[in-house]
């Protein structure tokens, strides 16, 4: 058994731990780093291959959130976390969000102005950018479609940087923030997950840990902190801090973007190796219409989704791409840490209005893909009818009940939420979790509700805030 | 992995390879191990229930014994049954073959 000792330990290594780790081993901080899942080569795996699953995904992908229906989510559980396996799409909080949410939950200098000014310096820090030159055809899709019919849509950027040639890199946190925290002095430990946090009143002393080395053996660790941020994500924040006891607004309210799919197979090949950076924003904030990662594998799982045989599809994958329509919820989950269960248990209740939104955003993303040249339209529905003309659309309608549709999700958020309002929220305005001196959250968790965009750019600003609102503080 | 998952990944992989079929089972019974406990417990004690179900009409002569294309039926007609848990066992156990196959035929090589 070991004993560590730090002024700050970061727990998560993802895009609210990494932040949090560079910003305050900057400003001279001792910082230690622990992450749950391995260190591994940025470059070691192609983008969301099996390969890349099984080294990177927790669960290897396999989350899901019970309920009717469940909906499969996947997060990151590797250095880096989730910045290591998304598709790096870039978006600031959207403006009207932190003005509604300021008010709504009172959260302290949560202005626009404020947040831009910190995501002008995440966005300084990493290479944020738009694709050189023309996008591939699984983007140009939804470009085309989207102007057929009139309807807005935008290249997002995304969190990249591209060489003279046109080649993008994607700026993972492995890549960027913590090689800077270390840079700065912070130490990085990778395969520890930390099992409970040790309170004494007001203040966290110390986390217990159990570290995993590289030949199997198990080492239990004790790190000793004097100031402790928990960036695990919406799933795994709430569950440390039940498991430490703490429990006040914890793991309530949890909120994502649930996410229906279209395999569309089109009279020519489409690129499979990167995921479309257009999105349709007609119906935003409600509905958010998208492409996703299209490897053979995920295909042939789309297409699947319909319950019917896949063979005839799959001779032609290669002219098969998917794409999705992911809703802002009014539902809500609940994540719980079960005592003797190493995952916690969690849930999500869609309400009807949100299975309404989904056949909607189904029905406009096969309209966007008809009039953007798609021959063959395979929903996410089992039972589903596959589509070929504008007329048969109307089907899926009725087609997207809770016993049909297959959901997915990949954006978790709003387990503990922050502002002063205390009957709504587990932290105060900057993180720091009610009744404790010394113990802030950091990541995802806080925002208080799911934005309707990747949250990756809005989790970045607001930790960069919450660090520097610390520093002034402690 | 249990007696009857193995014999479900069977029947749903579709590759006559043998060693992509002997990787897809691999990877399943990695990925059930890697699961979270609850959702493992539950795929483990459905599993038992309709692995049950199965060696009974069987037994009974309702259902062929060792005919993969015959327990793919049995899977169509799990994945539209009315009971919400059996559907989701179909797809789960079929996206997790799905997917992998497809990943490894599309590399050419395991």
């Amino acid at each position: 058994m070991g004993d560590l000792t730090t002024e700050v330990l970061v727990i998560g290594s993802g895009a609210g731990g990494a932040v949090t780790a560079a910003a305050l081993a900057e400003a001279g901080r001792t910082v230690t780093v622990v992450e749950e899942g391995p260190w591994v080569d940025p470059d070691e795996h192609e983008p969301f291959s099996l390969a890349e699953m099984v080294a990177k995904y927790r669960h290897r992908g396999a989350g899901a959130a019970l309920g009717n229906p469940p909906i499969a989510y996947a997060e990151g559980r590797c250095v880096g976390g989730s910045t290591e396996i998304n598709s790096g799409l870039y978006h600031r909080l959207p403006e009207h969000l932190a003005q509604e949410w300021r008010t709504t939950y009172g959260i302290d200098e949560f202005s626009p102005e404020v947040l831009d000014a910190y995501a002008d310096r995440v966005e300084s820090q990493l290479s944020v950018a738009r694709l050189p030159g023309a996008p591939p055809p699984s983007s140009a899709v939804l470009e085309r479609g989207a102007t057929k019919l009139g309807w807005r849509n935008v290249e997002f950027a995304r969190v990249f940087s591209y060489d003279e040639a046109g080649r993008g890199t994607k700026q993972t946190m492995s890549r960027t923030m913590l090689p800077r925290a270390r840079a700065a002095g912070a130490t990085i430990l990778p395969d520890c997950r930390v099992v409970d946090l040790v309170t004494r009143g007001d203040r966290v002393v110390a986390a217990r840990c159990r570290r995993t080395h590289p030949g199997g053996g198990v080492e239990r660790l004790t790190i000793h902190a004097d100031h402790v941020f928990v960036c695990c994500g919406a799933v795994h924040t709430p569950a440390l801090l039940q498991r430490s006891g703490i429990r006040r607004n914890v793991g309530n309210g949890l909120k994502m973007h649930p996410t229906i799919k279209v395999a569309a197979r089109f009279p020519h090949p489409v690129d499979h190796g990167d995921v479309p950076m257009h999105r349709v924003t007609e119906f935003s904030p409600f509905i958010a219409i998208g492409g996703s990662a299209s490897r053979r594998g995920q295909v042939a799982m789309a297409l699947a989704d319909t319950g019917q045989p896949i063979d005839e599809a799959m001779a032609d994958w290669e002219n098969i791409s998917t794409y999705y329509a992911a809703i802002r919820s009014e539902g809500s989950g609940r994540v719980v840490a079960v005592p003797g269960l190493r995952s916690p248990v969690v849930t999500y209740s869609l309400t009807e209005a949100d299975l309404s939104r989904l056949a909607r955003g189904l029905v406009h993303l096969g309209e966007l893909l008809l009039a953007a040249g798609a021959i063959e339209l395979h929903p996410s529905v089992t039972g589903g009818r596959v589509v070929r003309r504008l007329d048969e659309l109307g089907t899926w309608w009725d087609q997207v009940t809770r016993s049909r549709a297959n959901l997915m999700t990949v954006h978790l958020t709003s387990s503990l939420r922050m502002g002063e309002d205390r009957r709504r929220t587990g932290t105060d305005s900057f993180g720091r979790v009610w009744g404790f001196r010394n113990l802030r959250v950091n990541d995802a968790s806080l925002l208080p509700d799911a934005p309707g965009v990747n949250p990756q750019a809005a989790i970045m600003a607001i930790a960069t805030r919450n660090c520097d609102h610390f520093l002034a503080d402690a | 992995m249990l007696w009857f998952e193995r014999e479900v990944v069977g029947a749903l992989t579709t590759t006559t390879d043998q060693s992509i079929r002997s990787s897809v089972e691999a990877f399943v019974d990695g990925s059930l191990r890697d699961w979270p406990e609850h959702l493992r417990l539950g795929v483990a004690a459905e599993s038992v229930l309709l692995g049950t179900w199965a060696a009974v009409r069987r037994a009974l002569g309702r259902l062929p014994a060792g005919d993969p294309a015959a327990l793919r039926q049995q899977l169509d007609r799990w994945e539209h049954s009315p009971i919400g848990p059996v559907r989701s066992y179909v797809r789960a156990m079929k996206s997790l073959v799905i997917m992998a196959e497809h990943d490894m035929l599309a590399k050419g090589a395991v």
